[in-house]
């Protein structure tokens, strides 16, 4: 298998000679004698397993550098405590909400653009938008999981999840922990009420939720999902495409009519990162379509790179056009962040007891 | 001892007395049980009944360099904290104990209360301090936090002990004429062995079960086993997880039967 | 504060013992006494000092001092806050509770196991638990314990239920998931110490006429205590520390301050409110220990046993 991966020697020839702004990145750090280590953050599981075994290798490679990866959660309170001008992470890959937070206390920049990462120019317009700090390299859809075979209707809409039939079989993610809950709240507040700010519609929403299974982590749904625990559920897309094919199971993943909330893989560079180029570069190097198409074949993530071309099996799933992307909502994490010791309180009080 | 005539009911107790503690000994080992099953299922997540049995979740385990690296380093670094804190625990509780110091109730509290702040303060502290002071994270570091966990493991198992004692024991050896230090080694230590090997083996399992301090400590590349499973499961909750509990199992128990031949656990039979 | 020095005494039990100076045996608290000074005094003092500022000083410039954090807790506003510190010590208190109830008959049956080999196989029995790794071990109890876990599911298809039992996603299955993991601790503690009682103490008193039981209540128990006090402080600061296992076991329905301060610390990133919860949480455990060791120490009439 390790003889076909994407990393041939003729496309990373390709692609160094096509980027003449990353090679000049990548370039100075080869001349020097000393290398330049790279600090990151990054995901685990089969993502970090794909990092690991080739993406960080071929960097390394490229640009004669060595990549610290730190995949041990929880990063930004670490990133917190580090000096500014000598941060813990040189690029930090979190979802979109995390980044909001960080971006408060000055630890990202605020804006990433072609001017330092070529790369942007190819993306999606979500990808780089006003809901973005950084730039969103990946994104999954949010929308629901459900059981094939229990005997339920397949959901088309989010208020199908309030099916009485459901009561203490449907499941969610805890709101203060995970934004993907914090999603599906604000998810009711449009489908129940004014919008997506709407937090009296949510609140009154989720009181009619119960019984709900909340989880923590964002890969323990697919969990629930899979040993019939929950029936059906607020997912990720990735999270049961990513079981079809060879150990297919009996789940699939609906995105409803109103809309799917938009799950973003940002990446964001520290202001006061030694090797800022080198981290521009590497956000540019995980934008390139090779990069892309081998990350969001492995783990089921839309990629934001328009120029990339999927297998036939994933372009399918996955949110691959245009029209499929103007599906993704994206919530204003700067406003919810503002009031989120609130939220967290209220909807503690509603679900407890 | 005893007459026929009251032995009948003295053995139902006794079968009754033996059948709750195997019950006793069944609730605690149900969930390794179920973790087995993991381990051996094929599919890829938490069923039952199971499906089936395979290795390849062992395969996988000892397959990935990072799940091996971080095991080795995780019982490295175990054995380092047992030995440090029963040294510095069992110094401590004799201090305590017998050292006639002033707020003793005092100072036996506030040795206790690592284990009552939540273990994610204490590692976010530590991090901070670390960062702070320029020392980084080395190992050592990551050491000195699981040390600083476990002593109060061995400093309660040992007082605990200690309070038991019967101090004419000492005294009788004094007055026959050994010195403080041969009183110690050959009287004290003997006497309180028990508390310090039960402590020790809390020490070496907090240390290798240790995973909201290690969170914040462990360097890319350096991380112990917990922080690398819990990472792993957050994505991937798959039988690697069980297997690598397994395999964990099996060799901490190894550790704690040389310890046994080392020490001897004899000691807690017959004392 | 117990300011006993060296033997107090209670009553007439012991004859008076003039107060001693330091020996030099105290100097063996010298290598805690840094270890803690450096890695957790220290260390400590500066998140307390950071729960008085409105956000952290090293990153932020504009952070002011404020007694906000500590407010927002005695305010109360949402009222999560009490409730999540009564919760903690609920389960603290039946959890060290329950943990004693199962951990003591098997610390004895241990400590007066004839046969090594039964010695040896029980203790790895009840070291085992501990060596599963915390995550793996409690989705274990997910799996048992949950609505189509491994109880409910044996029960329905027996014919014995038609709904699932409310074993997980409330108190019950945070609690069981906790004695599990913390019965070891309360039995290894326990063992050390009854192993210690003579024997012969309890067949004296049954030769004098004592049943079994009594003459375990009046002798053994007694001699124990000092183990029953050092296996349920143990297991009491864990349960009340612990937010792995109430998080996934609990569900919505618990809400702990160990958990309050993971989401402040993981996911809100306000250190200064998580470091003002912790230092609550440390200070209200604290004073219950040091009551429970004054209390314990007068039912067992002797010096303080902390």
């Amino acid at each position: 298998m390790t003889t076909r991966h994407p990393f041939s020697r003729r496309g990373l020839l390709r692609t160094s000679a096509g980027l003449a702004a990353a090679a000049s990145f990548g370039a100075p750090s080869i001349l020097h004698a000393e290398t330049k280590t790279l600090k990151i953050t990054t995901w685990g599981g089969k993502w970090g397993d794909i990092m690991k075994a080739t993406v960080l290798p071929a960097f390394e490679k490229e640009h004669g550098c060595t990549v610290s990866a730190d995949q041990a959660f929880p990063f930004v309170p670490k990133l917190q405590v580090s000096p500014k001008n000598d941060p813990l992470y040189d690029v930090l890959h979190t979802n979109s909400n995390e980044q909001w937070l960080a971006v408060v206390d000055g630890l990202v920049m605020d804006k990433i653009t072609a001017k330092e990462v070529p790369n942007v120019a190819d993306v999606y317009p979500y990808a780089v938008s006003d809901k973005i700090v950084g730039v969103s390299i990946f994104t999954s859809a949010i929308g629901l999981g459900y059981r094939t075979d229990k005997d339920i209707t397949p959901p088309k809409s989010w208020k199908d999840l309030a099916d009485p039939k459901l009561a203490g079989a449907r499941g969610g993610y805890l709101i203060p922990v995970n934004s993907l809950g914090q999603c599906h709240l604000m998810m009711l507040g449009k489908i129940y009420g004014k919008g997506l700010q709407d937090l009296d519609a949510a609140y009154k929403a989720l009181e009619q939720l119960k019984p709900i299974k909340l989880v923590d982590f964002t890969g323990q749904m697919e969990k629930m999902l899979l040993s019939a625990e929950v029936v059906e559920g607020v997912i990720h897309d990735s999270g049961v495409y990513r079981y079809e094919g060879a150990n297919r199971q009996p789940v699939d993943f609906c995105s409803p009519s109103e809309g799917v909330m938009a799950l973003e893989q940002v990446l964001n560079v520290a202001p006061g990162s030694k090797v800022k180029e080198l981290a521009f570069a590497y956000i540019d190097y995980m934008l390139r379509p090779d990069v892309q198409k081998l990350l969001a074949e492995g783990v089921w993530y839309s990629p934001a790179n328009k120029k990339v071309k999927l297998e036939a099996k994933y372009d399918a799933k996955l949110l691959t056009t245009p029209e499929k992307v103007a599906t993704l909502i994206q919530p204003d994490w700067k406003w919810y962040n503002a009031r989120k010791d609130d939220i967290d309180a209220r909807v503690t009080k509603i679900l407890k007891g | 001892m005893s007459t026929p005539l009251n032995k009948q009911p003295f053995d139902l107790g006794k079968t009754a007395y033996l059948g709750l503690n195997l019950l006793l000994l069944a609730f605690l080992l149900a969930p390794i049980a179920i973790v087995l099953v993991f381990a051996l299922n094929p599919t890829p997540y938490i069923s039952f009944p199971p499906v089936g049995v395979t290795l390849r979740w062992f395969v996988k385990f000892f397959e990935t360099g990072d799940f091996m690296r971080s095991l080795w380093l995780s019982l490295w670094i175990a054995a380092c904290v047992l030995v440090l804190s029963v040294v510095i625990g069992g110094a401590c509780a004799l201090a305590l104990a017998r050292g006639h110091l002033p707020g003793r109730a005092f100072l036996t509290a506030f040795f206790m209360s690592p284990l009552m702040l939540p273990a994610i303060l204490t590692g976010l502290a530590l991090f901070q301090s670390y960062l702070l002071s320029g020392i980084g994270r080395p190992v050592w570091g990551l050491i000195m936090a699981h040390t600083l966990i476990a002593v109060p493991y061995v400093l309660r198992t040992t007082l605990a002990v200690l309070h038991n004692f019967d101090r004419r024991i000492e005294e009788a050896a004094s007055v026959l004429g050994a010195s403080p230090v041969r009183v110690f080694f050959e009287v004290t230590l003997p006497l309180i062995q028990p508390g310090v090997f039960a402590g020790g083996v809390f020490a070496f399992i907090v240390s290798f079960d240790q995973f909201p301090v290690s969170l914040f400590l462990v360097v890319p590349k350096g991380e112990t086993l917990p922080v690398v499973l819990f990472n792993y499961m957050k994505f991937d909750l798959d039988g690697a997880i069980a297997a690598a509990s397994m395999v964990s199992i099996l060799l901490a128990l190894a550790v704690v039967l040389v310890l046994e031949r080392l020490i001897g656990l004899k000691a807690y039979v017959k004392l | 504060m117990d300011q006993s020095v060296g033997l107090r005494h209670d009553g007439s039990r012991m004859p008076a013992v003039v107060a001693r100076r330091p020996s030099p045996i105290a100097w063996l608290i010298a290598p805690a006494l840094l270890l803690f000074v450096l890695f957790f005094v220290l260390p400590f003092a500066v998140m307390v000092a950071m729960s008085f500022f409105s956000s952290n000083p090293i990153s932020n410039p504009n952070a002011v001092l404020t007694t906000r954090h500590y407010q927002r807790f005695i305010e109360d506003n949402a009222g999560i806050f009490h409730d999540a510190l009564w919760e903690t010590l609920r389960i603290g208190l039946v959890t060290t509770a329950v943990s004693l109830l199962i951990g003591y008959p098997l610390a004895h049956w241990m400590a007066r196991m004839q046969s090594r080999l039964g010695h040896a196989l029980a203790l790895m029995a009840v070291i085992t638990p501990l060596l599963t790794g915390i995550v793996v071990r409690t989705f274990a109890w997910m799996t048992i314990l949950q609505d189509k876990g491994v109880i409910n599911t044996t029960l329905i298809s027996w014919g014995l239920i038609d709904k699932p039992l409310p074993l997980m996603y409330n108190e019950f299955g945070t609690v069981v998931a906790l004695v599990h993991i913390y019965v070891p601790f309360m039995v290894l503690t326990l063992i050390g110490v009854i192993g210690r009682i003579d024997q012969r103490l309890e067949q004296a008193a049954r030769s004098l006429g004592a049943g079994r039981l009594r003459a375990f209540a009046e002798v053994t128990l007694p001699l124990s205590l000092p183990g029953i006090l050092a296996g349920s402080l143990l297991v009491f600061a864990l349960s009340i520390s612990a937010y792995v296992t109430p998080s996934l076991m609990g569900g919505t329905n618990v809400l702990t301050l160990p958990m309050l301060i993971a989401q402040q610390v993981g996911t809100s990133f306000n250190p200064g409110f998580a470091g003002a919860l912790g230092v609550i949480l440390l200070t209200v455990s604290l004073v219950i220990v040091v009551a429970y060791n004054r209390i314990l120490a007068r039912v067992a009439g002797e010096q303080g046993l902390a």
